[in-house]
């Protein structure tokens, strides 16, 4: 062995053959079964795409870093499951492009936030978060009242869909009109949002201002959404309940 | 490498070096000390037992299972119920509530009450205020006035189904938009709201006309409030929004629809129910440690 | 640094700089507005900037054709430099941050200096900005010394220097701005990672084709880890970022994995840029360091042997314990966890090579603070391995995971080994390059040092404490099977340790401060250059 070695640091070229060979066993070994076995792979059946408007709301929540502070991931722990509710599943984030488990909780867990608060606590959280809560060490985020660019949404979505996730041709298209539809349920648009979207996704003036389309209206729709685009998550508290 | 070289010796160690010199780093031929092949085995038998006992090996579209045959979200779930289990005894007599038989209980004093100030914590405090004194906005539990009712079993309504929710059973209450009014009447229906408030009104003011014509449906005569539609009570000192002059013209001028979400989806009945009693009995308390 | 190119090199650097600004000026019209665009002003303005200094000086008199019996090392001297410009900046940030949890309303309401934008420009700018910086130019250093030769040519080692540091700049100011991916140490953009990469095979193939000049016929431990270090993360680079753009002129993307495979692969990464870039490379400064410094000969070759291909085979395998619990599939977890435990042999044994290193020259220990920085750099390694193969057990990570006992491993690993490290190799590496027996000021090195010691503790006990109390309080249940803190309590129960940790973070970059002073003021009053020689000339390509 020892002398296998000391022929091989003298070649630089089997030095570096070496290391990649070590360096990727493991690798391939835990990433590659994740793409294959059944379990891992499955998706939820009613699991929805987010919609415009929350996907826009997600790309604030990464261009503000919220994720540094906030997990969404409830891990399957009894004191987690208590405090936030049913343990995430792998299905959930099936379409999440990054996921946003997140590693460090400055703030609560927000995997299962959606529906917990009004839209106007958000939106007031969001603006001056020790207005609301007088302990909070949150950043204020009084900027996010300025209008939603829509702009990027169509090549978001089609960009999405080469990705796997399941955005049809007619969502695509009307992606910033239907962003639009969602903060404003007076509008003509909300028929055709309906149809595309179903039943499920809220469509509310989210900041309290239907007049205006802003990023808080994505955000908060997004936050909103956390946690409900499957179901799968009940099934873990009924399991708990009988 | 030969084992009879005639290498350097260094002095301080004793050992033979490698004879390699690297601008002026050399390296000593030292053995491998037995602890470090101890500590390899060691670890080692530590993963095969693991990988033995749980799950650890992907095999194609599946994995071995592990002779311990354990997974995660059982296990947690197992320990979840296993606390649930715990908290029966005493959350129990939550789950079909004889609210009355409780007051006395001290299953509540020292049971219940620390579970429920942390569930209240977690869930209300970030709009009701950690002793739920409220804030600009969410309206007060810790006093004796109430949109809806003071009884816990009302209470425990408003937390199920909650106010203004998209929730079948919610209940509502919406505050219209007067901005169709005139201006005039609305600066003095908002001098009189402000003056209402401290006690100080004059019974026979003009703007009390305008108020019986158009408030007083919901919050009765002389905004004395009590009828347990969800509009509250004008002439106390307890507020949402507030009652200063400004506060109420944007009041009177947008109107107001808060929202109280509804937690049957999140806390369980009895969670609910121990919630609901808390609530009713925080103006009881504050007024107890007030004396 | 113009003085040390020839005229040919000049003029190749000439056309690079102007393909640079060329590049960035179609990124810039590309993108005709937001961050992509500034990203392509900036290198339209480097490329313009190096045009100008090169074209400027072009025909000036050219080194001398002794050059190349000599090392060269005006690259070491500029990457030296990044690294305390760097190490300045982002450690400030970082107590900026450690402040902000204390006092949220620290910072004036802009977006750009909101807590979650600066955060990741802390860690970038650190890991990659200090941390990068430090390894290029030790690599340089190092490779030249062990090999006996020359770097292979003199324009590739600019490339390399220049195009990392503006990665660098491109990915924080990127942050600031709002551009990320959000993956944690990979959050710059696709088109600064696709950089990245052109930039790191430049720095692979100099390395390689420097090496193949030794004129010693092993290749020194050193370098074994500096391979290691370039080799495996660019792998983990590559596979990490891959993304497809929204729109060739946006730089938003989004990256092509999702949900748990992306989650396994981001910590396959982030474990392994701890592992390949916050280990193995420093691994390689310290088995050049410590026995130039100490005068000892490394303690033991076949544990070093040992040590390196336990660390290069284990590490690869314990990015899953950043995922214990989570919907990551348990055997995953399974082997994340065996595995790191198994990595504790080869990692002390690392710790161990170095201490027993020192054996005879203790007596320096105590006398040089230089030495000093490195025999604790080798402790703390000890300390947060250790730490990190026990934090990477199942059931003690249930408690530790997204709490501060995380934050005070980190940065136990940071600053006791990684800055340890760095500042020992800066305070050897400095005089010698400026043709001097010793900085400046020895003074301040010893002030440095306790400083920095003493910075460390606090921070690291600091946030052992935040952390295991929010750990414990997150699950503390009462005897009637009731969890007994709201999550607000937990935040609230950590305000003293949060300022504690901003006053043990001020007193480290008090530090560094004064490093970054001194190194200044050593290289104001060089004499000339390292004494050192290559041992035979090689012939120019
Ligand atoms: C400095 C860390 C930090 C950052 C960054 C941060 N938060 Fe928070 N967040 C907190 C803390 C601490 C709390 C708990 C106190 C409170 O409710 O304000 C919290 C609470 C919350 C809550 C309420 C959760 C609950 O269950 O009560 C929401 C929702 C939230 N944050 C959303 C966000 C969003 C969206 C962003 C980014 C735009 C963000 N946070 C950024 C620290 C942070
Ligand atoms: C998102 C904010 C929010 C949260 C969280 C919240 N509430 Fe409320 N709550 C409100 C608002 C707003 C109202 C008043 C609704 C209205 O204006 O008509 C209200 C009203 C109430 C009322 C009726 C008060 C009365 O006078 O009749 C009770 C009781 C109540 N909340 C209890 C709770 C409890 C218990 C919780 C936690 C489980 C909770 N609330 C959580 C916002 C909230
Ligand atoms: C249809 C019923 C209804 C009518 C008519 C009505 N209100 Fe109200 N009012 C409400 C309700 C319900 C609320 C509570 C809204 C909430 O909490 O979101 C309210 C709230 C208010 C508040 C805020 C109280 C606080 O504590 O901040 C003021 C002030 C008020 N009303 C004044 C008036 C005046 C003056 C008029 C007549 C011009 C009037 N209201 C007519 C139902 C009504
Ligand atoms: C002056 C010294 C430093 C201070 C005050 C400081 C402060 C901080 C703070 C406040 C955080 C955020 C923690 C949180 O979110 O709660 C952080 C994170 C981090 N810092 Fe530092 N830091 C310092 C030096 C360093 C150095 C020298 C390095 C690396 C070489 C480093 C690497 C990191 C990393 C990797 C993280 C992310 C940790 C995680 O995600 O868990 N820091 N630092
Ligand atoms: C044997 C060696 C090590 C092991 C097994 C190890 C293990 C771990 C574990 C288990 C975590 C916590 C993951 C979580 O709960 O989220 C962690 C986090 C971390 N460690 Fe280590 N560690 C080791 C050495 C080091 C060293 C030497 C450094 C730095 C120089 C370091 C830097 C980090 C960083 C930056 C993180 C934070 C990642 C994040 O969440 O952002 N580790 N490590
Ligand atoms: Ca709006
Ligand atoms: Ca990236
Ligand atoms: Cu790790």
């Amino acid at each position: 062995m020892l002398k296998l070695h000391y022929n091989l640091e003298r070649v630089s070229m089997g030095l570096v053959a070496a290391i990649i060979i070590a360096a990727s066993v493991g690798g391939i070994v835990e990433i590659a079964p994740l793409f294959t076995i059944d379990e891992t792979v499955e998706v939820p059946d009613d699991l929805r795409p987010h919609t415009p408007l929350e996907l826009a709301g997600r790309e604030i929540f990464i261009r503000e870093g919220c994720y540094a502070c906030h997990s969404q991931m409830v891990r399957s722990l009894a004191d987690e499951i208590d405090r936030y509710g049913p343990y995430s599943q792998a299905g959930e984030s099936a379409y999440d492009h990054p996921m946003l488990w997140g590693s460090k909780r400055t703030g609560p867990d927000l995997a299962r936030i959606g529906g917990k608060y009004s839209d106007e606590w958000h939106v007031r959280h969001l603006i001056d978060p020790r207005s609301v809560v007088p302990a909070s060490i949150m950043p204020a985020y009084p900027w996010l009242l300025k209008s939603l660019d829509t702009d990027l949404l169509t090549d978001s979505l089609a960009t999405l869909s080469e990705l796997g996730v399941p955005y049809s041709d007619e969502m695509i298209t009307s992606a910033a009109s239907d962003a639009l539809a969602q903060s404003r349920p007076d509008s003509n648009e909300t028929d055709g949002f309906r149809a595309r979207y179903e039943e499920r996704p809220a469509i509310r003036a989210f900041d309290g201002d239907p007049a205006r389309l802003t990023e808080m209206d994505a955000l908060v729709a997004y936050l909103q959404a956390l946690g409900t685009l499957t179901v799968v998550s009940e099934t873990v508290v009924v399991e708990v309940d009988e | 490498m030969s084992k009879h070289s005639h290498r350097e010796i260094d002095p301080v160690t004793g050992h033979e070096t490698t004879g390699h010199d690297w601008n002026g780093i050399k390296e000593l031929n030292t053995p491998l000390p037995k602890i470090v092949i101890w500590a390899l085995i060691l670890t080692f038998v530590y993963s095969v037992i693991a990988w033995i006992l749980l799950p650890a090996w992907p095999i194609g579209r599946d994995y071995t299972r592990g002779l311990l045959g354990l997974d995660q979200s059982d296990i947690a779930l197992e320990d979840y119920r296993a606390l649930a289990t715990k908290r029966q005894d005493w959350l129990q007599p939550f789950e079909n509530v004889d609210f009355s038989a409780l007051q006395a209980d001290d299953v509540w004093q020292n049971n219940a009450l620390p579970a429920a100030q942390r569930l209240f914590e977690d869930n209300c405090a970030v709009c009701h205020g950690m002793q739920g004194r409220g804030i600009q906005g969410f309206p007060v539990l810790s006093d004796e006035t109430w949109l809806w009712s003071g009884t816990p079993e009302e209470i425990a309504q408003t937390i199920r189904y909650g106010i203004n929710t998209d929730s079948a059973d919610t209940r509502y209450a919406e505050m219209p938009s007067f901005n169709w009014m005139e201006r005039p009447d609305r600066v003095a229906l908002a001098e009189y709201v402000v003056l209402l408030g401290d006690g100080s009104v004059k019974p026979n003011a003009a703007a009390a006309t305008l108020f019986s014509e158009n408030c007083a449906a919901c919050h009765g005569e002389a905004g004395i409030g009590g009828l347990e539609n969800g509009a509250p009570a004008l002439n106390d000192s307890s507020v949402i929004y507030g009652q200063d002059f400004s506060t109420v013209m944007q009041t009177l001028w947008s109107g107001r629809q808060g929202v109280m979400p509804a937690w049957t989806d999140r806390l369980t009945q009895a969670e609910i129910n121990l919630l609901a009693f808390y609530v009713s009995r925080l103006g009881a308390d504050e007024k107890q440690v007030a004396q | 640094m113009i003085a040390t190119l020839t005229v040919s090199e000049r003029q190749a650097g000439l056309l690079l700089s102007i393909i640079l600004a060329a590049l960035g000026l179609a990124m810039a019209a590309a993108a005709r507005q937001g961050v992509m665009s500034v990203h392509g002003f900036l290198a339209l303005g480097l490329g313009v900037g190096l045009a100008f200094m090169l074209g400027g000086a072009i025909y000036d008199p050219e080194p001398d054709e002794d050059r190349l019996r000599s090392y060269y090392d005006a690259p070491t001297q500029f990457g030296i430099v990044m690294t305390l410009i760097w190490a300045v900046i982002a450690m400030a940030v970082g107590v900026w941050v450690a402040a902000l949890l204390y006092w949220p309303e620290a910072t004036p309401l802009w977006p750009e200096t909101s807590f979650g934008r600066l955060r990741p420009v802390h860690t970038t700018g650190i890991i990659f900005g200090f941390g990068g910086n430090a390894l290029i130019a030790t690599s340089f250093h190092v490779l030249q010394r062990t090999s006996r030769a020359r770097l292979a040519d003199s324009i590739s080692p600019w490339v390399v220097l220049l195009g990392y540091n503006l990665f660098c700049v491109w990915a924080v100011t990127g942050y600031l701005m709002g551009s990320t991916q959000s993956k944690e140490y990979a959050e710059a953009e696709w088109y600064a990672d696709l950089w990245l990469v052109v930039v790191w095979v430049t720095y692979f193939v100099l390395y390689l084709r420097t090496l193949a000049r030794r004129n010693e016929p092993h290749i020194y431990v050193a370098n074994w880890y500096y391979l290691a270090f370039i080799l495996v993360v660019a792998m983990l680079h590559i596979v990490n970022n891959l993304a497809l753009p929204v729109r060739w002129s946006s730089a938003e993307s989004f990256p092509i994995w999702s949900g748990v495979q992306d989650a396994m692969i981001q910590w396959w990464y982030g474990h392994n840029a701890v592992a390949f870039f916050l280990t193995a490379g420093f691994l390689g400064m310290l088995y050049y360091f410590l026995p130039i410094r100490s005068g000892r000969p490394i303690w033991s070759y076949r544990l070093s042997i040992i040590s390196f291909w336990g660390i290069t085979f284990f590490y690869i395998w314990v990015g899953s314990h950043h995922l214990h619990y989570t919907a990551l599939p348990y055997w995953a977890q399974t082997l994340g966890m065996t595995f790191s435990v198994m990595l504790l042999v080869p990692s002390w044994a690392s710790a161990g090579n170095a201490i027993a290193t020192l054996n005879g020259a203790w007596h320096k220990v105590r006398d040089d603070a230089t030495l000093r920085f490195m025999f604790v750099a080798a402790v703390f390694y000890g300390l947060s391995t250790f730490e990190g193969s026990f934090l990477a057990i199942r059931p003690v990570n249930s408690l530790s995971h997204y709490t501060d006992w995380t934050v005070g491993h980190v940065h136990s690993g940071t600053l006791g080994w990684v800055a340890m490290i760095v500042f020992g190799a800066i305070y050897t590496l400095v005089p010698q390059i400026s043709g001097r027996d010793a900085m400046v000021s020895s003074r301040a090195i010893e002030w440095h040092f306790w400083l920095a010691v003493s910075g460390t503790l606090v921070y690291v006990v600091a946030m052992w404490n935040a952390g295991i109390t929010q750990g414990l309080m997150w699950r503390a249940y009462d005897e009637n099977g009731a969890l007994s803190y709201s999550f607000l309590q937990s935040v609230q129960a950590m305000a003293p340790y949060y300022l504690l940790r901003t006053i043990g973070g001020g007193l480290f970059l008090a530090g560094a401060v004064i490093c970054a002073w001194n190194c200044w003021a050593t290289l104001r009053l060089a004499h000339g250059s390292a004494k050192d020689r290559p041992l035979l000339p090689q012939p120019a390509e």
